[in-house]
């Protein structure tokens, strides 16, 4: 037995991975492509049709909730709507008088006059293939059209507005008698047909056509996560703040990736209801929703075969392994003489497993049976253990010299915060010049982290003006204040955690990229030399900081050591391309070794001719880096100077150490 | 929804086949299958049991008998409600319509239940050739040659009924409220369901020709439980009775909230209230006094069936009801059609059946005599008018008993 | 009945239904105000606790519409089916909070409000697989009491549940002012952290929230049932639905917004019946709720729940 499995397996581990990988893929094409040949049962068939576009619901649901972390209870309002659509205009619902203007439409067969006992009438017969891509328009609009309203709305708040919107759709299905006939629903929707040949009530060409559409799905799928705007999306998911403060405009990608999982689930629907012939109001409730949202929490949030297997494997329990089980437990029953095993029907039962389901993987595998992130092998020692380095960032040789464009650098004029009552800020004045390296200090809460905010567009300002190369950033939200580049890290690390550092970084460069849905996906060569020209540019960003990134490239950065975790971030903020770096206290949390190694690559970045705006506590650090310093207290500017003038301001030290130890310090300056 | 339902059928039927073939008699004999599309859950469930019965019960008969030479019949019960819809789902319906006609021994069907589901259906079964006899689907659009190119795409006739249709139903008891009810003002709600709808358009019409005024039209959403909102509304205006087109789902919640709002108005429906489902979910006081039709003659108290309803009863341990009659006729058409082709010793194919049953000609039977028009429809067409009224002595859930045979109602 | 009249019977009715879904509200609001969690197990504890009303009214021997009480027996087998049914619903929420939340909290992301959609997924189908799909005739004890306010009637178990409504709202208010459990848990609804650190037992609070707003789903589907005359698998999710927008409306977090969401949202659903037509009832409601959301995410009466960033 053994022997026979090493037989085949062998030489198959023998194969490379990447390859046996397109080997396994093309091996299950080959067997899915076969199945109706093989297996002469219409009904069986029929069957994996339906699996099939449970399938490609999964998927689009899966680009909302997975990739873009969107949780979307209403998505089968999606698939009524790409089913309604195609209903309407196939079925003899809605039948306006003939007239000469419906000639042309019926020359190219979109319509055709019929006779019902009255006078001659409009029947629509759009082809079912101009229908599949339409559908995914029409229900995209849709999917903008309610998504705009609601993504504004926090996480939890949209799972139920959305639940709304899954709700109201039936309803209005249900009540619009004159265009959806109510809850009889729509009957005699057209099937496809294809050169002449109609597909009518055989189910094997439905099922070819689902596989197309899966193939396609998976293949956009696919093409979008390894995309800018995949990224932009689980950026979104992992962290929205830090998402919008590196580029990514956050109500463009939302409305994007409802758009695009509302387009998945119209083509499903148009692909449904030819099948069925048939579209009513209760074939698009809630249930659908949750089990669609079953699949893609089974087969993993976010991984595209995960949430595959996830619908394949759900219509495989209830197609096949309930009622089978069923059988068995009808046959214990006889031999028992048990009347309830004998009477048992465990396909009854699928709902209660969905929601056993459900809580099983929250509770033990939040990340799905195909989780989206790859496990890397572990380090070795040598890569774990790096030395600490000094003298600056190393490979600086592919990095440009910033260049000085003759701008005026970032002018802060009388900027104020209040949040209520509380002043954070108080006509807060600032300058950093062009290539110059401002240090803010202050102790906690005088305001420093808020300068932060209001310079990058989260923190909205009362008064004042901040300008940067003599553009306005005020009123500008975090990604546009980005694009002008102004780039930040967090006092607390933002980092998105389940994402590779690799991807992380990349993400910085989102806002220097142009490539759109389509782009993505097709491929195109600017596309592609965009991409190369991003990764190139990232991986001289990531060999700046030596072997303390390189090595871990493919780590998810969630794992990382919080001084790496720190690392990661400049490099993302770097990758943008800055003209100014806003870093909020960069060695926080590093010893003293490695302080010293941050604060000369820092220095080094200076050298380069980056202009930088630092908050830091350790006044070595600032000493060794800033031109100038500045005093922040409860909201007030309180000094302005040279490192060395301002720690010996009698008002800083006052605000930082209280009155007795400026005593202290003076006195032991003044020894010096 | 999509295919779980598909599968628990499928589940259901290879059960409900495996029962009967044990009871099969010679091995020889060619197997014929018979499908049963009923909502056998849901709201409308009990009503199921009790009229698949009939057509169970005729195809065992004929089986025990070897009523068609060399031909045996199996039949396979396919449950068109889910769980989703609370009753009856067209789109189930329209699934089970395909696993009929993708399975090639599949020859004639009977069934549905509900004319929603029949809509769903019968484009399909049209497009397969695939015959079937509804014992009780009552809507007039599906077997009217206006609509021909929704309904029998195929052309030929395949929806055939032993019922009448709502365009009896609705208008004969608009008749019976006006000439012997005196109702002169009317307030008319639907279930919003294919069957509703029709039966509650078709008796507002004949009702306004008759001269009663109608007050109001409104649409009962059959999930949503509070129609006090609505009623009360009715209650405000006034009228003399009220008209329910619509089946169990909302009628439950109806009949208790109408008893409640306005208890002694004139209240009737079709034969969608017609049922234990009504008795067991809305109980006495709140049935009391509602009027219902059945689009059938009223066989079951009549003694020339008694010998029907005691094979009934030592099979299936309950009592039919008038629908059960109509499925046990529809059945013994099928079985007619299947014996005339052997007779003249040809293929019972799923074609020559469905020929067959257009021209078949049953003198007396349950139901009297039983031809089809062109399209389906059966050419003898009665309507039976019922009033709850509680007997104590009796079960209170048993139709039977609690719904009081009043007679037949006026042709329109 | 004139048009004054006609008002105020579909105000009675929305009174009815605004009793029932403010009780189902304050669960929604007590539970979103101490975790941020929207609690859907919460639409079919509410189911369940109709379901647990029916069988304990039935096991007392009242059965139908037929067994009309009145008096102290009455009184005794209303308060006894009540304190039970809370108690039960309260021991279930609790049980759902300790094993399947608990493990959970602290967690990023949506998994506590998958697993509670989960939970009520499985509530659903354990009675849809033990009692069916059918509608049941919930009992009914109550005399046929009737009274005429001019042309508007209003009958015996209206009042009751307005009664049932008020004095439980009115205890609860009591409890969450004035007690020290119920100071611990506005306490850690306004800074969680806060609280903690200041010696209040996190995980007790929020148990004691869970047992409360179940026990309250508890209390509303027995009035839901007393109210009908019916209990149906179905129910939890267009009445849970509408307690949320209830919340919402009132302010989620907020006691006494919940209470008046839930009247409001009750009249609203009286008024478009009486107007649009109650098939578009749920439109309307769920506009109302996407509407609030949108442009005043605070409700009527403002949030009372912390401001996490």
């Amino acid at each position: 037995m053994s022997g026979a499995v090493d037989f085949i397996s062998k030489p198959f581990m023998a194969i490379p991975e990447d390859k046996r990988k397109a080997l396994g893929l093309i091996l299950v094409a080959i067997i899915l492509l076969l199945f109706p040949l093989l297996h002469d049962n219409d009904a069986d068939i029929d069957t994996a049709a339906n699996a099939l576009s449970y399938a490609t619901l999964a998927l689009g649901l899966n680009i909302v909730v997975g990739f873009a972390g969107l949780l979307d209870l209403g998505y089968a309002a999606f698939f009524a709507i790409g089913a309604y659509y195609y209903g309407i205009f196939t079925s003899f619902q809605v039948m306006p008088l003939w007239s000469g203007v419906w000639s042309p439409f019926a020359a190219i067969g979109l319509v055709e006059k019929i006779n019902q006992g009255g006078p001659d009438l409009v029947h629509f017969t759009l082809s079912f293939w101009i229908a599949l891509p339409t559908a995914a328009l029409v229900s995209a609009f849709f999917g903008v059209l309610f998504g705009a309203p609601t993504l504004r709305l926090r996480g939890d708040y949209l799972a139920i507005v959305t639940l709304g919107f899954g709700e109201i759709v039936p309803i209005v299905a249900r009540n619009l008698d004159s265009v959806t006939n109510g809850a009889a629903g729509l009957n005699g929707i057209q099937a496809p047909k294809l050169f002449g040949y109609n597909f009518g009530i055989s189910a094997f060409p439905y099922y070819y056509v689902g596989l197309g559409l899966v193939a396609l799905l998976i293949f956009v799928s696919i093409r979008l996560r390894d995309s800018r705007i995949g990224r932009a999306w689980m950026a979104i998911r992992e962290d929205e703040t830090a998402a919008s403060a590196m580029g990514i405009n956050l109500v463009r990608f939302k409305l994007m990736a409802f758009a695009i999982g509302a387009a998945f689930a119209g083509m499903t629907g148009v692909y449904f209801v030819a099948k069925l012939q048939t579209a009513t109001p209760d074939m698009f409730s809630f249930n659908v929703s949750s089990m669609l949202l079953v699949m893609v929490v089974l087969g993993g949030m976010g991984s595209v075969w995960g949430v595959v297997v996830g619908a394949l494997m759900l219509q495989l329990l209830q197609t096949w392994f309930l009622p089978q089980l069923s059988e068995w437990l009808h046959a214990l029953g006889d031999v028992l003489g048990n009347d309830w095993l004998r009477t048992v029907d465990m396909v009854q039962w699928t709902q209660l497993l969905f929601g056993i389901i459900l809580i099983f993987m929250m509770l033990f595998r939040r990340e799905g049976l195909i989780p989206a992130t790859r496990k890397v092998p572990a380090l070795t020692f040598q890569a774990q253990h790096a030395e600490v380095t000094r003298g600056g960032f190393a490979n600086l040789e592919n990095i440009p010299r910033w260049q000085k464009e003759g701008g005026k650098g970032l002018e802060i004029r009388g900027v104020t915060v209040k949040f209520g009552g509380l002043v954070a800020l108080n006509g807060i004045d600032l300058t950093v010049p062009e290539g110059g390296v401002v240090a803010v200090i202050g102790p906690n809460g005088s305001g420093k982290s808020t300068l932060f905010n209001v310079i990058t567009g989260l923190v909205h300002s009362d008064a004042g003006s901040i300008k940067f190369n003599g553009v306005e950033l005020l009123g500008l939200q975090p990604h546009q204040v980005l694009e002008h580049g102004v780039a930040r890290t967090f006092q607390n690390i933002r980092l998105f955690p389940n994402l590779t550092v690799l991807e992380n970084v990349l993400i910085g460069q989102h806002a220097r990229l142009t490539t759109g849905p389509i782009g993505a996906v097709l491929h195109t060569p600017h596309n592609v030399a965009e991409e190369k020209a991003a990764l190139d540019w990232v991986s001289n960003i990531i060999a700046m900081f030596s072997n303390r990134l390189a090595p871990r490239v493919a780590q998810a950065v969630g794992g990382l050591s919080y001084a790496n975790r720190r690392r990661v971030e400049i490099a993302r903020a770097l990758a943008s391309r800055p003209k100014i770096l806003l870093l909020d206290e960069p060695t926080a949390g590093m010893n003293p070794a490695e302080t010293l190694e941050l604060a000369e690559q820092i220095k080094s970045l200076h050298t380069l001719g980056l202009t930088i705006l630092i908050i830091e506590h350790k006044l070595d650090v600032v000493t060794k880096l800033a031109d100038t310093v500045v005093v922040l207290d409860h909201g007030d500017k309180i000094a302005e100077g040279l490192p060395d003038e301002v720690r010996r301001n009698e008002q800083v030290l006052t605000a930082y150490l209280g009155r007795a130890a400026r005593a202290a310090v003076m006195e032991s300056a003044n020894g010096n | 929804m999509i295919s779980r339902r598909t599968t628990f059928k499928a589940a259901a039927g290879v059960a409900a086949a495996a029962t009967l073939g044990s009871q099969q008699a010679l091995a020889a004999d060619k197997v014929l299958r018979i499908g049963i599309d009923l909502s056998f859950t849901g709201a409308d469930a009990e009503s199921a049991a009790r009229v698949a019965g009939g057509g169970v019960l005729a195809f065992e008969e004929a089986n025990e008998r070897h009523e068609v030479k060399g031909y045996s019949f199996e039949v396979v019960k396919l449950d068109d409600a889910t769980a989703t819809a609370g009753q009856y789902d067209p789109a189930q319906a329209a699934t089970n319509a395909r696993k009929f006609v993708s399975d090639k021994s599949f020859v004639a069907a009977l069934g549905p239940q509900m004319s929603g589901a029949g809509k769903a259906m019968a484009p399909i079964l049209s497009q397969g050739g695939l015959a079937t006899i509804t014992p009780s689907s009552t809507n007039p659009d599906i077997t009217n040659p206006k609509f021909a190119a929704q309904y029998m795409p195929a052309g030929k006739a395949i929806y055939f009924r032993t019922v009448a249709t709502d365009a009896y139903q609705g208008p004969n008891m608009a008749n019976y409220m006006a000439d012997t009810l005196k109702v002169k003002s009317i307030f008319v709600l639907d279930d919003s369901g294919a069957y509703g709808v029709g039966l509650a358009d078709a008796f507002q019409a004949q009702a306004e020709k008759k001269g009663i005024k109608v007050m109001g039209r409104d649409r009962l959403d059959p999930k949503a439980t509070d129609y006090a909102a609505i009623l009360t509304k009715i209650k405000a205006l006034g009228p003399d009775a009220l008209y329910y087109g619509g089946v169990g789902q909302a009628g439950v919640k109806l009949f208790k909230q109408s008893y409640d709002i306005m208890p002694t108005m004139i209240k009737a429906g079709g034969d969608g209230i017609y049922g234990s489902d009504m008795l067991k979910g809305a109980g006495f006081p709140a049935c009391e006094g509602w009027y219902a039709t059945n689009a059938a003659p009223h066989v079951t108290e009549d003694p020339k069936t008694a010998k029907f309803s005691e094979a009934f009863h030592k099979r299936f341990n309950q009592f039919p009801e008038d629908y059960s009659a109509t499925c046990y006729v529809g059945a013994q058409v099928i079985i007619a059609a299947v014996k005339q082709i052997v007779a003249a010793g040809k293929e019972p194919t799923r074609d020559a059946v469905r020929d067959a049953i257009g021209g078949i000609n049953l003198k007396d039977s349950l139901i009297g005599p039983v031809a089809f028009d062109e399209y389906g429809d059966v050419k003898n067409k009665i309507i039976s008018v019922f009033q709850i009224k509680q007997n104590k002595a009796k079960p209170l859930d048993d139709p039977d008993s609690q719904f009081k045979y009043i007679g037949i109602a006026p042709q329109a | 009945m004139t048009s004054g009249d006609l008002l105020l019977q579909q105000a009675i009715n929305g009174l009815s239904l605004g009793s029932i879904y403010a009780l189902l509200a304050l669960g929604f609001t007590l539970v979103y105000g101490i975790m941020e969690l929207i609690n859907f197990s919460h639409f079919n504890v509410f189911m369940v606790g109709s379901m647990f009303a029916m069988l304990i009214l039935q096991a007392l021997g009242v059965v139908g519409q037929e067994t009309v009480m009145s008096g102290v027996p009455l009184i005794a087998i209303l308060v006894f089916t009540l304190a039970v049914t809370m108690l039960l619903c309260g021991a279930l929420g609790v049980s759902i909070e300790r094993f399947l939340l608990r493990p959970l909290r602290g967690i990023k992301g949506p998994a506590a409000m998958i697993t509670t959609i989960g939970v009520s997924y499985v509530l659903f189908n354990l009675v849809l697989l033990t009692l069916g799909t059918d509608a049941k005739n919930f009992p009914n004890p109550l005399p046929p009491i009737v009274w005429q306010i001019g042309g508007a009637t209003l009958r015996l178990r209206e009042v009751l549940i307005w009664v049932i409504a008020i004095l439980l709202m009115g205890g609860l208010t009591y409890f969450v002012q004035y007690t020290k459990i119920g100071r611990a848990m506005r306490a850690t609804a306004q800074d969680p952290d806060a609280a903690r650190m200041m010696g209040v037992e996190v995980d007790r609070v929020v148990m004691m929230s869970f047992f409360i707003s179940s026990a309250l789903a508890g209390a509303s589907g027995m009035i839901f049932g007393l109210y009908y005359n019916l209990a149906k698998v179905d129910i939890g999710f267009a009445a849970g639905l509408r307690a949320f927008t209830a919340a919402v409306l009132g302010g989620i977090g907020n006691v006494p917004g919940a209470m008046i969401g839930g009247v409001i949202i009750g009249l609203v659903e009286a008024m478009s019946g009486q107007v649009v037509g109650t098939a578009w009832t749920d439109v309307v409601i769920f506009s109302l709720l996407v509407l609030v959301l949108v442009f005043r995410p605070a409700g009527l009466l403002g949030r009372l729940a912390p401001n996490k960033s």
